[in-house]
Order: C-alpha cells, then structure tokens, then sequence
C-alpha cells in the first residue's frame, strides 16, 4: 500500500508584497464592517471621491466598484444582474451598478459581502453613470448623498473655474460629513493622510513602472489584484509600506533576472479597458499562452495622485483618464506605450462602460498610427460574463500575436 | 391662417430641418448646431446667429459606426451620422454639452469625424444650485461665447443677451401654453403635438412665438370639448418618431402633459433678470430640475411626474426609452414602483432612432390602453 503524499500546504511569506496586499484588501472590509457593529456611520464611496476626507475624518466606507468586480471576478455577476434585472434596471446599465443594486437589495453576496451604508459618497469624475448609481441608492436606501462633482475636462488642461468649483464642493462635503457622523475635520490629520497619500501613490507609481524592464518583472494582470489596495487604502500607511515592498521585490526581480510572468515574454502590449472580471482567467490564459505580457496600463495612473498642495489635490482628481479628453487622454498612454516598449494595443470594448468604449475607436486608431503598433479589439464587460465570447477573444488575440510576429520579422 | 393651415406649417418645417438650415444659411445669417439635452441657446441667439437643434433623426447609421460601439445611443449615433454625410454643411460650429457620458463621447468624436464644423463643448455643473456652481456654470458660459467669438464673425453683449433672454422666457411661455391647450383640445392629435414642439428647433424662438400664437389665438376661439380620448403623459428623452405617433392617435391617445427632454423640460424654466444677464442664465440652470441628466439625489421627479398625471388627470404614463440611454433608465424603477404605488398606469416602451419595426410598439400601446 503506497503512503498518499500530502502536498505542503502553501504558506505565503507574512514579509512579501503580495501577503500585505492581501491583508489590507481584509482589513479593509473587517474594519468597515467593525465600525458598523460600533454604531458608527459607514459610507459607500466612489472609486476616485477624493479619499482625503474620510481619511482625515476617521470615517471608514466601502466600495461598490471593487465589490462588484470581486463578485463578477467570483463568478455571480449574472446571478446579481438577474437580481437587478428583474426590478426593472435595463441590461444596457453598467454591470458595476446592477451588481451593487442588487447588493443592496438582497444584502448578501458569500462572494464579497460588505455592510449596508449610512450615506453614499459620490464622484463622476469616472462618469456620469456613477451619479445615477449612487442616486437610486440614496433613494431606496433613504440616505444623504454627497456628490463631488468633477466634469469631464473638454480641454487638455484643468481650468482655474473647474479648480475653484472642485475645491468649493471639497469643502461642502467636509460640513456635510460632519454634520451626518459628528466627527470633527483636523488641517493637522489632513497634512498627514495627504503625505501619506502621495508616499502610497509614488510607491505604487513607481513599483508599476517596472513593466519597463525587459522581461518584465511582472505579469501585468498582477496589477489588477493589487489595484484594489491603491482604491481602498490610499491614505493608509499599511499601503504605503506595502507597495514599497512591492517596489523592492520588483528592483530585486529586475537584477535575479526573474518574473511572475510565468512563460517566455515574447510579446509585450497594452491593455485598454476595465479587466473582464468574470473571465479573468480566460482573458489572462489567452495571452499567457501565447507569450504576451501586459505591461501597458492606464491603471496604474487612474489610482496615483501625486500632489504638493490643496490645489494639485483638486487637479490630480480633476486629471484622472476617464476626465479627461481625447487628446489628453492618447497622449498619457502613448507616453506609457514608448516607456514600457509596447508593441501592440487590445483593447477591451467593454459593454459596461459607455465613456471608456466611446471614443475609444478613434482613440485607439490614433495611437496605433502615432506608435506605429497593431490594435486589436474585442467586445467584453467588466461585470457581465454574457457580453463576452471566448472564441472571438481567441481569435482577435491571435491576430494581434500575428501582427506582432511580423513585426519582429520585419525589423 | 386656419388651425389646419397652421398645424400643416408647423408639420413642415418640423419635416423640413435641412429647408429650414438652407434658408436661414440663404438670408445671410449664421446658423449654431445645439445638441441634447440643453445648450445656452440664448447666447447663440443674442449674438445674432441662429441656434438649431441637433437631436439627431430617424434613419440608417452606417458612418458613425466607425466612431461608435453599438451601445451608444441612436440620438448620438444618428447625429454624428447626418455631420458625417453632410446634413449640418454650412453650420458655423456645433455647441456638444457633457451632460451624460455619451454625450461626452459625442463631442471627442466630432473632433475627427466632422472636422469641417467646430466642436464647442459645454461643460454644465451637476451640484448646481448653489454658489459655486453658479460660478463654474458662468465660467463654462463665457467660454463657449470666448468660442463662438473665435469661430463665428460675431460679438457677444450683455444687452443683446438680455434682449434674447425676453424672446426665449416669452417663448417658454407660449410653448407651456400650447401644452396646457393640448390637455383641454383633444382634436390635437400627438403627431400635431409633435410637431410644435420639433419645429422650435428649425426656427428662431421669436418667429415660433409669433407663429404659435396665431394657432393659440384660433385654437381659443373653438368651443372647448369634452375628451373622449385616454388621457396620458409621456415621459422620455425623444416622441418625435411619426409611426409612434400615429400609433397614439389611433388608438385615441391624448398627451395631456409630457416630461420629455426635447419637448417640455426645455421650457419650465424661465429667467429672471437680476444684475448681470450672464448671471440670470447661470441661474436659470441652477434651478433646473426633474430631468435624468441633472443631478437629483432625491429624485423629485418622480413625484414630479406623478403630479403631472394628478394635475391633468391623465389615466396612465407612457415611457418612451430610448435605447441605450442609461441616465433614464436608472430612473425608470423609481419612476415605475411610484406609479405602481399610486395605481397608476404605466408602460414603458423602447424606442431608438433605427427603429422600422412598430408593432410590438402598437401592441404594447393597445395591451396598455385596454388596461386602462
């Protein structure tokens, strides 16, 4: 009788990157959760609300974008978009929202759950459909809605009068946090989460840069798991020491010459779009096994905000890529493009996201002319898995790859 | 002119949008494309050009595809189409507001797609009503005129403004008067109704007010009738489409109030000059209310639309939901539950610009009606 052989169990180190990262994505929704069970007032919020000032108010929130994405990544984003579906929200609405009103309504998702909120903390400065969102929930849920409103930016530069509407909304949005959880606003703790703040986001910044080395030190899709720290934890000084940890283990992988992209990197390309979350495996698999890296993302710059003062918080939140307009816009990622040695661009054209898809046909044209690279698209949604085919994703990748080869051939 | 007489002129020019362009391109004067869902018309008008509403039309989009993934609304499709192919020639420029996300779309797009006919964006505030909004709104204003300056040969003035802003607060009048009128006459039918409010958009406010108040007058002087018709309220982005149309008249449908984005939310408020006329036009925008795309935390416009069916006792709303339009279907369930809470009728009945196929369209209208 052969003894079975019982696998180690796989104990990840307590020091590495990946385990703080993980950490503080549990310590986020525990202590959110905790502060409910207080009796404190808890908040949904925003991806891109300024995080300044709750962080400086002590006030914990949650994220419906980030939970949303975790139950589509977990495999009910359908069963929840039913749930929505069925009282009437049209299939045509954002996978994000129809997730997170359903959530709201059956208040139990094993896949990522999160407490009901005291009030909703709002920001368009991602889009439009955010302000639509969080207005249904305020409105079922009966709770103050506090918006911030960052318009779409038509010019390539933030204008003085959009400044001074931002920073006037800023300050309303203190008076009224305080007003609904009686917590007191401090210009010192204010400094202080706006150090930090900038120490994570240079850390993280940073720490995705090194997809500029070749091969890259990482899979870019790593990115996307680590993104959710840059979202919920910006202020924290757990997630700056974090993604330092992060920036070394990368400096080191660069010099032993290893990677976590486990395959030969043959290709390396960008990837537009929000990930297809509930085919995250498959979007993944599909470039892995054919030797494409991502290691082109407008991601990273979408959760950095890099200030000196007041004034260039309010314009690092007015500059995020979704504000922005179309030449802005293709000249932050053909900037990432030539840093990072990209050779060609997929984009995802994705059926949740009407402003990220929008223009992103021209956009994308320009870029592929300006950087001389392929562009390949395929159509998907960030939350949905019914909007995406796996047969075209193969094929679209395929032909990018092919591009690619003859490229290399060619030079 | 007879009613008749009038209701065909208005059905002409509401039929007649590229007539209308080439006359007022013939006189001499310089026409502004105003794109859904609110422009500043009034700065357009006050600088001597005209402002035309660009909403779009029912029709094929075959060029657009180029610019737009397939869940982009037919109205932006269908506008970027007719700039593509030539509708807008001789245009001066087009003023494209941000005030949902593919609106935003619309404008980059237009960059590149119609390169012939400048691009002015309009950038409204969302929390409007208070001091700093009002700033950002006058701010956006003053840089669509710094805009229309640079592309057009004309001058902005604050006592032209003020001029303008009496044609348009008397032509919010007529126009709210008409839809009153609609309500007690049931021999207008929806697709007359249809065309008064379209029609605004080809003619300059104060030729429409003259206009409209001839058919006012003549109307008045009938004797009032007892409506045998069913009485409803619409509510949507767009009810412009003539099959739609015929399909309500038909079936006896009498729109007794509508909260329709190209047809009566463009004329509830009006502006109150105080000070600067810039200022009163910043103002009038933060008292702007019950529409999708402006931000409402409380969503008084569903209990705005239920007053409306209360006021006019309408027996029922329909929704007309124009494909892919995300900010009116977020407030389609507030809308749906409340009226299913005060027992009123409701139907929602998905329309878009490349529709050629009415009948589910005509049964849902028929189902509904004999509900009612």
């Amino acid at each position: 009788m052969s003894e079975q052989v019982q696998k180690p169990k796989y104990t990840p180190d307590p020091n590495s990157a990946k385990y703080k990262l993980n950490e503080i994505t549990v310590k986020h929704y525990r202590e959110v959760q905790e502060a409910k069970d207080r009796g404190e007032k808890i908040g949904w919020c925003a991806s891109n609300f300024p995080q300044e000032i709750f962080q400086t108010l002590g006030i914990k929130v949650c994220y419906p974008e980030n939970q949303a994405a975790a139950i589509a990544a977990r495999g009910a984003g359908e069963k929840m978009c039913n749930v929505s579906e069925a009282d009437g929200y049209s299939n045509d609405i954002c996978a994000y929202a129809r997730i997170s009103l359903a959530y709201m309504k059956v208040k139990d998702a094993p896949e990522q759950n999160m407490p009901q909120p005291d009030f909703v903390l709002c920001c368009n400065n991602i889009c439009n459909c955010m302000i639509k969102w969080y207005e249904n929930i305020a409105k079922e849920l009966n709770i103050p809605m506090i918006l911030i409103d960052i318009p779409f930016n038509p010019d390539y530069e933030v204008s003085d009068s959009q400044v001074a509407y931002v920073k006037g909304q800023f300050l309303a949005a203190i008076k009224q946090l305080e007003e609904i959880t009686g917590k007191k606003w401090s210009e010192k703790r204010f400094k202080e989460v706006m150090e930090i703040s900038n120490r994570t986001s240079r850390a993280w910044l940073e720490a995705t840069s090194y997809t500029k080395y070749t091969p890259s030190p990482l899979n870019g899709f790593d990115l996307l798991n680590h993104m959710a720290v840059a979202v919920c934890a910006r202020g924290t000084i757990e997630a700056a020491e974090a993604f330092e940890t992060l920036l070394e283990e990368y400096k080191q992988a660069v010099i032993d010459g290893t990677s976590t992209f486990r395959a030969e990197e043959k290709y390396r390309i960008m990837f537009e779009g929000i990930a297809c979350w509930p085919h995250l495996r498959v979007t993944a698999t599909g470039l892995k096994s054919r030797g494409i890296n991502m290691v082109a993302t407008i991601y990273a710059d979408a959760f950095g905000f890099i200030y000196n003062d007041f004034d260039g918080l309010i314009r690092a939140y007015c500059n995020v890529p979704n504000a922005m307009n179309l030449e802005h816009a293709r000249d932050k990622r053909e900037a990432i493009i030539k840093k990072t040695s990209a050779e060609g661009l997929l984009v995802h054209t994705n059926r949740s996201c009407k402003l990220w898809s929008g223009f992103m046909y021209e956009m994308s044209r320009q870029i592929g002319e300006h950087c001389d690279i392929p562009v390949a698209s395929f159509d998907g949604d960030q939350a949905d898995p019914r909007n995406f085919s796996e047969a075209q994703y193969e094929t679209r990748v395929q032909g990018l790859s092919e591009i690619m080869d003859a490229n290399k051939e060619g030079k | 002119m007879s009613v008749n007489e009038l209701f065909n002129k208005f059905h002409e020019i509401a039929s007649s949008p590229k007539e209308q362009l080439d006359t007022y391109l013939a006189q001499g004067k310089e026409v502004v494309a105003c794109v859904p869902i609110y422009t500043p018309e009034e700065i357009i008008h006050s600088m001597g050009m005209v402002p035309f509403g660009a909403w779009g039309a029912d029709m094929e989009v075959k060029e657009a595809k180029r610019y737009f993934p397939a869940f982009i609304c037919s109205i932006m499709q269908s506008i970027l189409e007719l700039g593509m192919t030539g509708a807008y020639n001789g245009v001066s420029a087009i003023v494209i507001p941000s005030l949902c996300d593919s609106l935003k779309c619309l404008g980059q797009n237009w960059k590149y797609a119609v390169k012939d006919i400048p691009f002015i964006p309009m950038t409204y505030p969302q929390n409007r009503n208070n001091e700093v909004g009002k700033a950002f709104c006058r701010a956006s204003y003053e840089k669509v005129i710094q805009d229309l300056e640079a592309t057009t040969n004309t001058k902005f003035s604050e006592e032209a403004l003020s001029n303008s802003i009496a044609v348009y607060n008397e032509h919010n009048k007529v126009m709210r008067e008409f839809s009153e009128v609609c309500s007690k006459y049931s021999f207008i039918s929806a697709s007359q109704r249809s065309d008064v409010f379209k029609s605004a958009y080809f003619m300059l406010k104060e030729e429409h007010s003259s206009l409209l108040k001839q058919l006012l007058e003549e109307i008045k002087s009938m004797p009032k009738e007892e409506t045998k018709k069913v009485k409803i309220v619409t509510s949507g982005i767009l009810a412009d489409s003539k099959s739609l149309l015929e399909i309500f008249d038909n079936n006896d449908m009498q729109i007794v109030a509508d909260d329709i984005a190209h047809e009566s939310r463009q004329y509830r408020i009006d502006i109150t000059e105080k000070g600067s006329s810039l200022d009163a036009l910043a103002e009038k925008f933060s008292n702007m209310e019950n529409c999708s795309v402006l931000y409402d935390a409380d969503k008084k416009r569903v209990e705005f639309i239920l007053d409306l069916v209360k006021k006019h006792e309408a027996q029922g709303v329909v929704v007309l939901m124009t494909k892919f339009c995300d900010p009116e279907e977020f407030d389609l369930v507030p809308i749906m539950r409340a009226c299913k809470e005060e027992g009123i009728q409701f139907v929602q009945i998905e329309v878009d610009r490349q529709m050629v196929n009415y009948e589910q369209a005509k049964t849902m209208i028929q189902t509904f009606k004999e509900m009612l």
